[in-house]
């Protein structure tokens, strides 16, 4: 127990002794974990986005003309008892005719021109909630459209497809930028731990002949480093939640879709817990391998 | 127990520190290492707690090999012997009570048991009221005696001094060594290196004298006297 007191008593006073490394390192870690956060944060907005979206999965399908309502009725009834389906309403060819002139009263004389509504018969189908973009939903959409009184289908499904594609892209570069940063991150660590190790290279050697094991001479660099990686994902943590408070004012000057995209309401804790443990975790390794090729002998 | 099996060391090549050194040191013995500046007494010394290895030769302590000791549990041997430096090898940043608490500090010791040994060793060295100071607003012969009092608190086994009245006057080398020997009486191993004739004088004990990296003699008490 005293170990871990004196160590992170040593480690603080080390810390605060090479202030102009200490900043630095923590800075480049802060600066690190802030990206990471960033990221996460956009990520984690798509994903919201993409629910969003898929929540309202309708499919309309358009019937050939003259098909056989026998048929169109088996259909309907099958899609009415399939797990997946909320709803379904059918819409005749008639009702499609009503419909348009509700719409459009002023084109309601070119219809004048056609004996029989130009409109195909249709049914509208609503999926339940807890399916949204499943699979199985795809699959069983396919299976409809293969019908051959099927005429042509459209989905709304393609908004969630089209925020999923940029989500992928935007967790690559994520990943790619935060991945490098993370790197520097541990060579900066590494390197500070090492210029410690050096620093205090007499004092670790006289230990060493009055008898303190490796593991006592190794503690409080890595503690040190743990606290690198934990003040620095602190800062991070704090500046990434003043972004997000003070985003709301910018976000009426971006364009609409990220409005439309992004939930300002939600700050999401969880990602201040990864930013957390994440930079611990990084300050914790870089030290664990610098105190290992620095403190052999 | 120490024993040196033609034990060579060679800092550099063709010379020789020490030369086929063969010694045996029973436990609770008391013994002067002498020789001029440059005879290996503290190669010697270095040897036995291995912050020197050996060119050549064994060094057993209590039977055992000490090259055969890995680094990692090097701490258990070393835990054993109280070391008094030539050079004090005292912590710069640290007072002179921490200084001396660091063998009880590293074994982990409670707070309350490292106050009464740290005491304890401190008023046997005389130093009780410089404890706070730092070693370098200290004079030499307080620092000297800072790193006995270190040497000591940990109830080693072995005692190696490397010229530990160095820096000493007269009267001052006398009471170190009064308190080495009451040690000693204790069945602790004392090892001291020293060129000072007229101490080894005082104090007849068993002597042992090196010249140019050669054991050259070994008196035991009796012989001296
Ligand atoms: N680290 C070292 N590197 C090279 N030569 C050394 C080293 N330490 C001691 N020597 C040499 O070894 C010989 C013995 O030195 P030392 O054991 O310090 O003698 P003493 O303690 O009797 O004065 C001397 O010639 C010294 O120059
Ligand atoms: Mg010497």
């Amino acid at each position: 127990m005293s170990l871990i007191r004196t160590s992170l008593h040593n480690a603080i006073k080390n810390i605060a002794r090479n202030k102009l490394i200490s900043v630095l390192c923590l800075g480049i870690i802060a600066f690190t974990l802030l990206i990471y956060g960033i990221f996460n944060y956009i990520s984690f907005n798509l994903n919201l986005a993409t629910r969003e979206f898929s929540k309202s999965i309708e499919a309309i399908f358009y019937f050939k003309d003259n098909v056989d309502i026998n048929r169109i009725e088996n259909l309907i009834r099958r899609v009415k008892n399939n797990l997946l389906v909320e709803q379904v309403t059918f819409n005749s060819k008639n009702q499609a005719e009503t419909n348009f002139t509700r719409q459009f009263p002023e084109l309601k004389y070119i219809l004048t021109e056609f004996k029989q509504s130009p409109f195909p018969a249709s049914i509208e189908i609503t999926f339940k909630l807890e399916y949204s973009l499943d699979t199985k939903i795809t699959s069983f959409l396919d299976e409809i459209e293969r019908m051959n009184i099927i005429d042509s289908k459209q989905l709304n499904t393609e908004w969630a497809k089209k925020i999923m594609t940029i989500k992928k892209f935007i967790s690559i570069v994520g990943l790619f930028l935060s991945s490098i940063l993370l790197l520097v991150s541990i060579f900066i660590i590494y390197n500070v731990i090492k210029l410690n190790i050096l620093y205090r290279k007499d004092e670790i050697h006289i230990l060493k002949l009055v008898g303190a094991t490796n593991w006592y001479i190794k503690f409080p660099f890595i503690i040190e480093g743990a606290l690198l990686g934990f003040f620095g994902s602190i800062m991070a943590s704090i500046i990434l939640f003043g972004l997000l408070k003070l985003f709301p004012t910018y976000a009426t000057f971006m364009f609409d879709l990220i409005k439309g995209m992004i939930n300002v309401e939600i700050i999401p804790h969880f990602i201040f817990i990864r930013l957390i443990v994440l930079g611990t975790a990084i300050g914790l390794f870089s030290s664990l391998f610098s105190t290992q090729h620095f403190l052999k002998t | 127990m120490i024993e040196f099996y033609h034990v060579s060391k060679q800092y550099v090549k063709n010379q020789y520190a020490l030369n086929d050194i063969n010694l045996t040191i029973e436990k609770g013995e008391f013994i002067f290492l002498t020789g001029a500046s440059g005879a290996g007494k503290s190669t010697l010394l270095k040897l036995a707690f291995k912050e020197e290895l050996p060119s050549k030769g064994q060094i057993l302590i209590d039977s055992f090999n000490i090259n055969l000791i890995p680094e990692k549990k090097l701490f258990k041997l070393r835990r054993n012997i109280g070391i008094v430096f030539q050079d004090f090898k005292l912590l710069t940043r640290r007072t002179i009570y921490e200084n001396i608490a660091i063998p009880l500090v590293i074994r982990g010791e409670r707070k309350s048991v490292i106050d009464k040994r740290v005491h304890s060793a401190l008023s046997l060295v005389g130093l009780t009221h410089r404890r706070n100071y730092i070693p370098e607003h200290v004079s030499g012969g307080e620092q000297q005696r800072v790193a006995i009092a270190r040497a000591i608190v940990g109830n080693p086994k072995i005692i190696i001094a490397d010229e530990p009245t160095g820096n000493l006057d007269t009267e001052l080398s006398i009471e170190i060594l009064k308190i080495f020997e009451r040690i000693n009486a204790n069945g602790i191993t004392i090892i001291i290196a020293t060129h000072d004739k007229n101490l080894i004088k005082m104090f007849p004990k068993r002597v042992i004298r090196l010249e140019k990296g050669r054991l050259i003699s070994d008196w035991s008490k009796e012989e001296i006297l």
